[in-house]
């Protein structure tokens, strides 16, 4: 018989494969996902493009007002679809099985943010789609790879607020539905649909505590037709750096997170 | 008949304190008034934020189009609430199965909401007054009250249509989510009507709220009865009208769910 090493050996690509898998079928046939990644960021890109109308410019700002609302769209299925995740395996019992598996709490939430902001993604190429064929939008060819790493650096902000917030959700019911109000305030201070500078002065500590304010910053400047380079790795280099102080924090808030519910057993009554 | 009328009195008023004790007894204090500054106040700054990048000076339009409306909404997912939620916890098919009148049960259930309604109505015109200086003093204060009330009450009509999908739909909610979402395009709350193309118009006219925000902004702007009393009527009509329907879908799906007993299974 041969020894066996202290720790089993886990390949957790099968389970990342599966959960994703799980999570997209989950959302793709849902009318709940339609309203949050089409009809909802389409709502607000049209009263985007009325205001413009009633103030008798010809087109919206496409930047801000559509491809803003994809970012809404991402933003908003990303903090709702994970509430209703945790939420439903609170309902049927399944989050003490989660909670109890050796699979750790983090990784389980890290893949499903992943997978929820993957399928939010779809608002985001819609909202492409709308500006470059509906209303004609060229993008210079120089642009497009900063596009790309601009929406790379993007999504990884998302992520890491994702996992952060999920863990709130985990530990106490009541605090999971204050995260739902928490879509318009930060949707505001990481100015989505408007340029930051709208923003007062006395709150702009509070925006840049944000990463998605300076992954939508890095976005919208790497549309611009005179791309200042500068800036622009500037933008992504803050908004990877906030998000991995996120990351950090959520290291330290799993583990508190993680004993809290096994030691007071609170898991499903708070 | 009086012993009727006083039994669904009784129905009504004890629908309301139980949906009272469900969903609002527990909350405290702190944690319910933050939630009712923060969502009107970010709600307004969105809008206000937007409208200036479309290069609107004045965002007085936008703060009263959407202090209105927070009454309407309450009146809409308050009442489709009420139906959907009894679905999500399982106890629709025994209200169905109960010989109660489905009118003061269900509407009782959404009379906190609408109270609700108006308490987000009282703090949003606070939050108005203080940080976008909506002015109050020009107003005729009355005739505003009663168009909010108005309000609250004839958006309960489409609350209705919508939660009687509960009986046939699990996305009832999901729907009511996606037409409260409408009122922000279609109601003139952000922008008038009349920017709207004309088709939009006419669905817009079609619908509650519409003539009801517009009175309430003329009442709010100091007008007098006869200056609002087509639109408060119209408004008045159009809610009942709604409300009618909403109430006859509302027997037409029960009778048809339990024709077919597809109550919970959709």
């Amino acid at each position: 018989m041969s020894r066996s090493s202290g720790k089993a050996r886990h390949n957790p690509l099968p389970f990342i494969g599966k959960q994703i898998s799980i999570q997209i079928q989950m959302r793709a046939l849902s009318v709940f996902s339609f309203g949050l990644l089409i009809f909802q960021p389409a709502v607000f890109s049209t009263v985007g493009y009325m205001l413009a109308r009633m103030a008798g410019k010809p087109a919206p700002d496409l930047i801000y007002v559509i491809i803003g609302g994809g970012i809404m769209g991402m933003w908003s299925s990303m903090v709702f679809t994970s509430f209703f995740d945790i939420n439903n395996d609170r309902r049927h019992g399944t989050l003490e099985l989660i909670v109890g598996s050796p699979t750790s709490l983090t990784t389980v939430l890290a893949v499903r943010t992943f997978a929820n902001i993957l399928t939010g993604m779809v608002s985001m190429l819609l909202s492409f789609v709308v500006v470059i064929f509906l209303f004609k939008f060229t993008i210079p060819l120089r642009n497009h790879p900063y596009i790309i790493v601009s929406l790379l650096v993007l999504f990884f902000g998302f992520w890491s607020i994702g996992v952060f917030l999920a863990h709130f959700r985990v530990a106490s019911r009541v605090t999971g539905q204050f995260i739902n109000y928490l879509e318009l305030p930060v949707a505001i201070l990481a100015a989505f649909m408007f340029p930051f500078e709208y923003l007062p002065r006395w709150i702009t500590w509070l925006s840049n505590s944000i990463p998605l304010r300076w992954g939508v910053t890095g976005l919208n400047a790497s549309f611009q037709q005179k791309l200042v380079l500068s800036n622009l790795w500037q933008d992504w280099a803050t908004s990877i750096g906030v998000s991995f102080i996120y990351l950090f924090v959520t290291y330290f808030l799993s583990k508190k997170v993680h004993d809290m519910i096994r030691v007071t057993g609170e898991l499903s009554s708070v | 008949m009086k012993k009727n009328f006083l039994g669904n009195i009784r129905l009504y008023l004890a629908s309301a304190w139980y949906s009272y004790r469900a969903l609002y007894a527990w909350q405290s204090f702190g944690p319910y008034i933050s939630v009712k500054i923060a969502f009107p106040l970010a709600q307004m700054l969105l809008f206000i934020f937007m409208g200036r990048l479309a290069g609107m000076a004045d965002p007085l339009y936008i703060v009263i189009g959407n202090i209105l409306l927070l009454p309407s909404t309450n009146g809409v997912m308050g009442v489709s609430m009420t139906i959907n939620g009894e679905r999500d916890f399982r106890t629709l098919p025994y209200l169905i199965a109960s010989p109660a009148p489905r009118a003061p049960l269900f509407l009782g259930r959404s009379l906190v909401h609408i109270i609700d309604g108006l308490l987000s109505t009282l703090m949003a015109l606070i939050l108005g007054v203080v940080f976008f200086h909506v002015d109050l003093t020009r107003s005729n204060l009355p005739l505003t009250v009663l168009c909010i009330l108005l309000l609250s009450v004839t958006s309960c009509g489409m609350g209705l249509i919508l939660g009687s999908l509960s009986l046939r739909t699990r996305e009832a909610w999901t729907i009511t989510s996606m037409v409260v979402m409408l009122f922000y395009i279609l109601s003139g709350v952000n922008f008038p009507v009349a920017v709207l193309p004309q088709s939009l118009q006419l669905i817009s006219y079609s619908l509650p709220l519409t003539r009801g925000i517009q009175a309430a902004r003329l009442a709010m702007n100091g007008a007098n009865w006869s200056t609002i009393n087509s639109l408060f009527m119209g408004e008045l009509l159009t809610g009942l009208i709604y409300i009618g329907i909403g109430y006859l879908m509302f027997m037409w799906f029960e009778k048809l769910s339990l024709v077919d007993g597809q109550i919970e299974t959709v």
